[in-house]
């Protein structure tokens, strides 16, 4: 009996001994690791005068998707401590990469990130471009689904901000940083424009913002009458843009016409009625001067977003509708001119013989 | 005209400078209707094709520009020709419109419609050729200013809002469209279609007509022909 139990003891252990050791592998690495930097005053002086927080507990990782990892599993370059160097930036493709081990979630996303504009910068050397933990976070990693998350739409801008600082201050006076400073859902954040990993520069034909990509861009939102609806804006500027000089100069490949953001800004986007926006009337003739020299108040009296079939273009609309009634009518009236003369010269023809 | 042409029965209708004008109209108005219309209706396959064969939007508007020019070269010849040449003058004073269109027009109805007995005798120029030579001048003449005003939008805008150049830019479209409507039904029909001169008109390659089809399409111009002793 004793042995049996003794036996189911043992049996038990070796099952669970592994967790066990791990767990105790864990908790030792991270007691190791907090001796130093667990005390809140642990950090460091920098170089530059800056002080780095170097306090680091048990709770970290708490609530990230790594809640279970230890340090080292990242800071795998620790192999002594205390560590005499300073580790190494963290390599996020160590576990995350196709067909890994630790079942770390994996897309293509990490190659496409190193085709864009912020892995070109790391591999030309470039020690300030971001890589995967300046975006997403070092510690508290959460899903990009989780409102708390960096990569969050309501957060992106302000994590984008921390290196784009003056762009990030533009956006968020624009009319989009202000509706997402609001909670609204369907206002783009730098990645609604510029896409996730795969952003490239803006002059790079690749680019989602690349001029002739710019005009597609923005009508992936401002097109749908299901979400201007929503604000009340209307949609037809996409279809007017695209009937006119610009939108057709630009649809047969000219990359020097003006696109949604030529006229109406980039990161800067405001209504029309607040004076800071580029096409508020008062700054129609500055606006419109960068291609057109010599541009003045002129260019800002008449809608601009015109659509002759649409009764309220007014003047526009009713002289297309003058013209098109006059075609047709002259047209019938050619039509039956021509039937009567063929009709009254086979009379006539009848009659002479 | 020639003894050969009177013996053979043929009567000058259009001298080589008329015909050269014409002809000029005629490839100038096809490449401008040609180059316009592509871009009017870019969202057509067909437009599409048309643009990319004369090099894209930009070389389009050049060759639609250069056309434009010679037009509107043509149409200011032609203007100082009719006002000011031995030629011209008489040529102009046939194709003013008188009462006497407007009745020959009404009778040309009611004679189509069996209400009148008599068809009615025109002279050089009937009220199908003054009105086909008069719309043509007045819609070209309207072209020819909207298209400068769009052309030169910066300078239009120094005077003009910009609301009147989308008014020029719609007026210019369909006044294309109606030109084009107007050759294609009406001129079409009369030079070519008509049974008195299908397959065509030959007197805008070769100037002359037969006297026989003058007797039976100008009378008027005709008698007046053989009272002046010249057939």
């Amino acid at each position: 009996m004793r042995r049996s139990v003794l036996g189911v003891v043992l049996l038990l252990g070796g099952v669970f001994l592994p967790v066990f050791a791990q767990d105790a592998y864990a908790s030792i690495s991270l007691e190791k690791c907090t001796l130093c930097h667990g005390k809140p005053e642990f950090r460091k002086l920098l170089v530059d005068g800056q002080i780095r927080d170097l306090y680091v507990t048990g709770d970290t990782l708490a609530g990230s998707v790594h809640a279970k990892k230890v340090c080292t599993e990242c800071h795998f370059d620790v192999s002594e401590i205390p560590h005499r160097e300073r580790p190494k930036r963290v390599i996020c493709t160590h576990c995350h990469f196709k067909g890994n081990r630790e079942g770390a979630p994996q897309s293509d996303n990490v190659i496409a990130y190193f085709d864009s504009a912020h892995g070109l910068a790391i591999a030309r050397g470039n020690a300030k471009a971001p890589l995967c933990q300046d975006c997403h976070g070092s510690h508290t990693i959460l899903k990009a689904k989780d409102p708390g998350s960096k990569v969050a739409r309501a957060n992106v801008a302000e994590t984008c901000g921390r290196c784009h600082m003056e762009i990030y201050a533009q956006f968020k006076g624009s009319i989009h940083g202000a509706a997402l400073g609001k909670g609204i859902a369907e206002v783009p954040s730098c990645t609604g424009c510029h896409g996730e990993h795969k952003i490239y520069a803006h002059d790079d034909p690749k680019s989602t913002i690349y001029t002739t990509h710019v005009s597609e861009q923005c009508s992936k939102c401002h097109a749908s009458v299901k979400i201007m609806g929503k604000f009340g804006i209307e949609t037809e500027q996409v279809a007017t843009y695209q009937k006119s000089f610009h939108g057709v100069a630009g649809k047969f490949g000219s990359r020097t016409v003006a696109n949604c953001s030529s006229c109406h800004g980039v990161h800067d986007i405001r209504p029309q009625d607040d004076p800071l926006s580029t096409v508020n009337p008062k700054n129609v003739p500055k606006t419109c001067g960068k291609c057109h020299p010599g541009a003045n108040p002129n260019f800002a009296v008449g809608k601009i977003h015109v659509d002759a079939k649409n009764r309220e273009s007014g003047i526009i609309y009713w002289t297309a509708t003058f013209f098109k009634w006059l075609t047709i009518g002259t047209m019938l009236a050619l039509v039956a001119h021509i039937f009567l003369d063929m009709y009254g010269r086979t009379r006539r023809l009848r009659g002479e013989r | 005209m020639s003894r050969a042409d009177l013996a053979a029965g043929n009567v000058i209708r259009m001298s080589l400078l008329f015909r050269v004008q014409h002809l000029l109209l005629t490839v100038l108005l096809t490449v401008l209707a040609i180059t316009g219309f592509a871009l009017m209706y870019h969202e057509n396959s067909l437009a599409q094709w048309i643009i990319r064969l004369e090099g894209g939007v930009h070389n389009r508007g050049i060759v639609h520009r250069v056309a434009a020019v010679l037009l509107m070269a043509n149409l200011v010849y032609h203007a100082f020709y009719m006002l000011l040449s031995r030629e011209g003058k008489p040529e102009l004073r046939q194709f003013f419109i008188g009462r006497q269109d407007i009745d020959d027009f009404l009778q040309s109805l009611r004679y189509n419609l069996g209400m009148a007995k008599e068809y009615p005798r025109f002279g050089k120029y009937g009220y199908k050729e003054k009105f086909q030579y008069w719309g043509a001048s007045v819609g070209i003449v309207l072209i020819s200013v909207t298209g400068i005003m769009l052309w030169a939008e910066e300078f239009s805008m120094q005077f003009f809002p910009k609301f009147i150049l989308d008014l020029a830019l719609v007026i210019h479209g369909y006044q294309g469209l109606l030109g084009f409507v107007l050759l294609y039904l009406w001129h079409i029909y009369n030079v070519h279609l008509h049974p008195s001169v299908f397959p065509m008109n030959p007197s805008w390659i070769t100037g002359k007509v037969s006297a026989e089809w003058l007797r039976r399409e100008h009378p008027l111009e005709y008698e007046k022909l053989k009272e002046e002793g010249l057939l």
